[in-house]
C-alpha cells in the first residue's frame, strides 16, 4: 500500500529539493544496479526500473497538483514508459493526502458563507478519494446521494512553477528536446489551467453529457449548478467499480465488449461530432456500474479540436489520400509534420515514417471493427514507439501541438480498450471527411 | 457620558481615516466633547483600546469555533486549524485596523502591548487544545518540550498574520495554504516522530551499552 504522507512539502524550494532528491536515489540505483552486475550478470534491467519508479513515485506522491498531474500523464503514456513505470504512476491515481477538515469547512464559508452541514443533509467531512486537483467527499441531500468534489487552494498559482520543476525530469524521462518541451509544455499549461477553472468544467460537464445522453450504455451523473462553485462541484453519486477492480471481478467477454464499445462511441462521438473532446482518459476518471453500464465522472480536461487540424489529421487516417503521394505530403506540411526548411530527402524520411505511424495507429478503424484484446497490434505500436524515440531525426518538434493530447486521448483509448481486452464495433461514428482544406 | 463602546468606535475612525493617532488623549476628548477623565476611566492609554480590539477578535473567533457542531469531533489539530481559518476569515472585516495597528508595533522580542491581553486569552485556548491531544494521545509528551507547544502556535499565528498582509492572492487563497501547511507541520512535530525514538533509543544505549 501506498506510504501515508506526513506532509506536503510546502515551498517551491523544498518542492524542488524533492525533485533533487529523486535525482540523486535514482542515481543510487544505477549504482546498486551496476554493482550487482558485476557480480551476477544475468540481472535484468526490470528491476533497476521498478527501483527508479518506486522512488520517482515516491517523491511525485508527496506533490499535489499538477506534478501529479504530470505523473498521471506520463502514466498514460505507456508507449513511453516501461511497465514499472507504468505501474507505479497508475497508483498515484487514486492516492494523494487528504485536506484537513477545517480547510473544507473553510472552502464553503468563503464561497456559499455556509458550513457544509448547512447546505447538504449529510456531509462527510473525510474524503471518498483523490482527484488530483482536488478531493470527493460524499454527501446527501433531500435523499440523494451526492459526490462534492473540492479543489486544493492555490493549485491553480503553483502550476506554472511546477511544470518548471518539471521540465528537466520529463527532459531526461522522456528523451525530448528542449524545443519540443516548450512548444507542448505551453499547450500542457494551458489545458491544466482550465482543469483548475471548476467553472468552466461543470459548464463542460453538462454540456458533453447532455449531448451524449443517447450513446447507449454510458451514464453521467446529474450536476448541481446551485451547488457547485469556483472550488467546488456537486454532482449526483455513481455506484461502480474502478477498471482495475472490476477486471478483478473477471466479467463476461460480452460485459467487456459493451463497456469497451460505450467506451469507443463516447470518444468518437466527441471528437467527429463535437469536435471537441474529453481529453483525460485515465482510468480514475471512468466507473463501471453494476449493471455494465460506463460511468463518465471528469470533465476537467476539454481539448478542442480546430478546423486546420481535424480535417487534415482525419484525411490521413480514414481516406484514401495516403494513396496519393502528393496529396498526404500536403497534409504532413499543414500538420507541421514536414517543415518548410526540410530538404527534399528529409521530406522523403518524414514522409515514409509519418505514413507507417499513421496507418499503424489508423488500423482499428481500418475494418468495420476491432479486437483490442490482442498484443500484437500494441506490441507493434510500441516497438514504433520506441523506434521513434532512438532516431535523432526525431529529438526535434514536430508536429502541432494538438498532436499532444489528440495522441494522449486515442492512445489512453486504446490502451483501457486493450486491458478491458474488448472487440469493439469501430464504425459507429465516423470521421468527417474534406478534402479542399 | 461617553460610553467604552463610543470612544472604542470614535478612536478607530479617527485612526483610520487619519492613519495616525490623535496627538493627545486631551485632543482626543475635546474633540468629541467628553472629559478627560471619562477616557481613563475605561482605557489607561491608546495603546490599551486596541489592546481591546485585538482581544475582542481573539475572543469572537474562540466563541464562534466551539459554536460549531462539529467542534467535539475534531482533533485537536483540526481545533487548531478551524480556529485559524475563522480568524483570518474575522480579520478580513478589519484588515485596515490589522495592518495600522501592526505598523503601531514595537520592534522586538517581546509581544507588542497591543497584543498582550490576546496572547493569554489564546494562550488559554491553545493551551486546552493541547491538554486534549496529550490525554488522547494525538500529541507527544515531552519533559519541559510540551509546555513550550503553545508558545509554537503562537509564533505560527504571528508569522500568518504577517504573511496575510502581504497576500496579494485572491481570497487570500495562499493564506489558506500557509495554514494547511504550516499548523501541519507544527502537529506533526508535536506527534510523536523519529526524533523521541532516537532520543529513547540514544537513553538505552548510553544506560545499558555504554555502562
Amino acid at each position: 500500500m501506498a506510504k501515508e504522507q506526513q506532509h506536503i512539502p510546502a515551498s517551491k524550494v523544498a518542492r524542488s529539493a524533492k525533485f533533487v532528491g529523486t535525482g540523486i536515489k535514482i542515481g543510487g540505483n544505477y549504482i546498486k544496479h551496476y554493482s550487482k552486475k558485476l557480480f551476477n550478470p544475468d540481472l535484468s534491467k526490470e528491476e533497476l526500473n521498478e527501483d527508479n519508479a518506486t522512488d520517482i513515485y515516491e517523491s511525485l506522491s508527496q506533490l499535489k497538483g499538477s506534478a501529479l498531474k504530470v505523473a498521471q500523464m506520463l502514466s498514460m503514456d505507456k508507449n513511453i514508459l516501461p511497465k514499472a513505470y507504468v505501474d507505479k504512476f497508475s497508483m498515484s491515481q487514486y492516492n494523494a493526502p487528504p485536506l484537513s477538515g477545517p480547510l473544507i469547512v473553510q472552502t464553503f464559508k468563503k464561497h456559499f458563507g455556509k458550513s457544509p452541514e448547512q447546505i447538504y443533509d449529510k456531509f462527510n467531512l473525510k474524503s471518498s478519494n483523490a482527484a488530483s486537483i482536488g478531493q470527493v467527499h460524499q454527501a446527501e441531500l433531500k435523499e440523494e446521494k451526492l459526490a462534492v468534489k473540492i479543489q486544493y487552494p492555490g493549485v491553480g498559482s503553483s502550476i506554472s512553477s511546477d511544470l518548471k520543476m518539471v521540465k528537466p525530469f520529463a527532459f531526461r524521462l522522456l528523451g525530448m528536446s528542449e524545443a519540443e518541451l516548450a512548444v507542448y509544455m505551453k499547450e500542457v499549461e494551458e489545458r491544466l489551467l482550465e482543469e483548475t477553472d471548476y467553472e468552466l468544467e461543470l459548464r463542460s460537464s453538462m454540456k458533453i453529457s447532455e449531448a451524449c445522453k443517447d450513446i447507449p450504455n454510458l451514464v453521467f451523473p446529474k450536476y448541481y449548478p446551485e451547488l457547485s462553485g469556483p472550488r467546488v462541484i456537486t454532482m449526483s453519486w455513481l455506484n461502480g467499480l474502478h477498471l482495475k477492480e472490476f477486471l478483478a471481478t473477471e466479467p463476461s467477454q460480452e460485459t467487456r465488449n459493451q463497456i469497451g464499445q460505450a467506451l469507443w462511441d463516447f470518444y468518437n462521438f466527441q471528437q467527429h461530432e463535437l469536435r471537441a473532446v474529453h481529453a483525460d482518459p485515465h482510468p480514475g476518471n471512468f466507473l463501471i456500474t453494476p449493471e455494465g453500464k460506463l460511468g463518465i465522472i471528469d470533465f476537467g480536461c476539454i481539448k478542442s479540436l480546430p478546423d486546420s487540424f481535424y480535417y487534415p489529421f482525419f484525411a490521413t487516417t480514414s481516406s484514401d489520400l495516403m494513396d496519393n503521394k502528393e496529396k498526404t505530403i500536403k497534409a504532413f506540411r499543414q500538420l507541421e509534420m514536414i517543415l518548410p526548411k526540410d530538404n527534399e530527402a528529409q521530406v522523403e524520411f518524414y514522409y515514409q515514417t509519418y505514413r507507417e505511424m499513421i496507418s499503424l495507429f489508423a488500423q482499428p478503424y481500418a475494418k468495420g471493427s476491432f479486437d483490442f484484446s490482442k498484443n500484437g497490434y500494441f506490441d507493434q505500436l510500441y516497438a514504433f514507439g520506441e523506434k521513434l524515440a532512438k532516431m535523432p531525426e526525431f529529438k526535434q518538434a514536430r508536429g502541432v501541438k494538438h498532436f499532444i493530447y489528440v495522441n494522449r486521448t486515442n492512445f489512453g483509448l486504446y490502451s483501457i480498450l486493450h486491458e478491458l481486452g474488448a472487440q469493439v464495433r469501430t464504425d459507429t461514428y465516423k470521421p468527417h471527411l474534406k478534402t479542399d482544406y | 457620558m461617553a460610553s467604552k463602546q463610543k470612544i472604542q468606535i470614535a478612536y478607530l475612525d479617527y485612526v483610520l481615516s487619519e492613519g495616525k493617532r490623535p496627538a493627545s488623549v486631551f485632543a482626543f476628548a475635546k474633540k468629541h466633547k467628553f472629559a478627560e477623565e471619562e477616557f481613563y476611566q475605561h482605557f489607561a492609554s491608546f495603546d490599551a483600546i486596541e489592546a481591546d480590539v485585538w482581544a475582542s477578535l481573539f475572543i469572537t473567533t474562540i466563541a464562534e469555533v466551539k459554536a460549531q457542531e462539529i467542534w467535539s469531533q475534531y482533533s485537536s489539530r483540526e481545533k487548531a486549524l478551524s480556529f485559524f481559518y475563522s480568524f483570518f476569515e474575522l480579520l478580513k472585516s478589519k484588515r485596515s485596523f490589522v495592518s495600522y495597528s501592526i505598523g503601531n508595533f514595537k520592534k522586538g522580542l517581546q509581544t507588542p502591548v497591543q497584543l498582550q491581553e490576546s496572547k493569554s486569552v489564546f494562550a488559554d485556548f491553545s493551551d486546552e487544545l493541547i491538554k486534549e491531544g496529550l490525554e488522547s494521545g494525538e500529541l507527544a509528551e515531552r519533559k519541559f518540550l510540551s509546555d513550550r507547544y503553545q508558545d509554537a502556535l503562537w509564533f505560527q499565528l504571528i508569522f500568518v498574520l504577517n504573511f496575510w498582509l502581504k497576500d496579494h492572492s485572491a481570497g487570500f487563497e495562499k493564506t489558506d495554504e500557509a495554514i494547511e501547511k504550516g499548523v501541519n507541520l507544527s502537529f506533526d512535530l508535536f506527534q510523536q516522530g523519529p526524533l523521541d525514538s532516537i532520543l529513547s533509543y540514544g537513553k538505552f544505549v548510553f544506560q545499558n551499552v555504554m555502562k
